[in-house]
């Protein structure tokens, strides 16, 4: 079954609430206990704000936008993001991180999406992109 | 001597093979708010594809270990990733990661790192590369 796509096509956006718990959950699932990831005095010491999402967390996260849409994440050809801003998560509380895609070319079967990640003013992730399968 | 440009085109021996289990791949995808996307359960799960980067991961290690560039994670910021798959991985797959230093620029203290980790079977079927930017600084002498 092929997915049909065209140029400039809005992707339904995803909205995710980062708390502590959802850190500690990404460090047990991927192996990353970097301590700026739940130690606020450890976040600090790197002249951090406060505690930071897993960067490939946000990742992970932002490429929903794309599998939400194509259903099957096997489609999924390339991605690639640059790590603009940090996210920061408050001890009480949850950062929101707002993602959203669009369609910005279509040739030979392959769509490629435009994606953004903002929390608050930051935009967290840049030249973020994802190339999948439509056929 | 730290890390410098003579060191790109370094690689580094594969990682054990690390066999991805359906356990794992319920885990990591609910840790993404995403567990609800049917391909991550059943019969014939499949990763998340970002689940690549904990597998790349494991091949850090051996660049962070190498006693000649004097790396520390806790000096490294990640500054971008780019992943290819040839396909997802699969619930059962043995995945072996293998890293190659491919670019080093210096800027004072600071050295721009691009490294590749190749993923792939004990067969060698090729299954994701994922390439990274690391930005490292150097401690002060």
């Amino acid at each position: 079954m092929s997915i049909t796509a065209q140029p400039g096509q809005l992707l339904k956006s995803v909205e995710m609430p980062l708390t502590r718990v959802t850190l500690a959950r990404y460090a047990g699932a991927s192996g990353d206990f970097n301590p700026i990831h739940y130690n606020d005095a450890a976040a600090a010491a790197l002249g951090l704000p406060g505690v930071i999402a897993h960067g490939m967390l946000t990742m992970g996260c932002g490429l929903r936008v794309v599998t939400d849409w194509i259903g099957d994440p096997a489609r999924v050809l390339t991605y690639a993001v640059r790590f603009t801003k940090p996210v920061v998560v408050p001890a009480e509380g949850e950062a929101w991180v707002v993602f959203t895609g669009t369609v910005t070319t279509v040739a030979d079967g392959v769509a490629t999406v435009s994606l953004t990640a903002t929390c608050g003013e930051d935009k967290v992730l840049g030249a973020a992109t994802a190339e999948v399968r439509l056929d | 001597m730290p890390i410098s440009d003579a060191h790109a085109g370094r690689s580094y021996p594969a990682t054990q093979p690390y066999q991805v289990s359906r356990a794992k791949i319920t885990e990591f995808a609910r840790a993404l708010g995403d567990a609800e996307n049917p391909a991550y359960s059943g019969e014939d799960p499949i990763a998340p594809p970002t689940f690549a980067a904990v597998l790349a991961a494991a091949a850090w290690d051996g660049l962070f270990a190498d006693p000649e560039l004097d790396l520390a994670l806790s000096r490294t910021v990640h500054v971008d990733q780019r992943f290819r798959w040839q396909r997802p991985l699969r619930a059962g797959d043995l995945v072996r990661s293998a890293l190659t230093i491919e670019k080093v620029r210096l800027r004072g203290a600071t050295a721009i790192i691009t490294i590749s980790v190749l993923l792939d079977t004990p067969d060698g079927e090729q299954l994701c590369t994922a390439t990274s930017t690391l930005m490292h600084t150097q401690e002060a002498a």
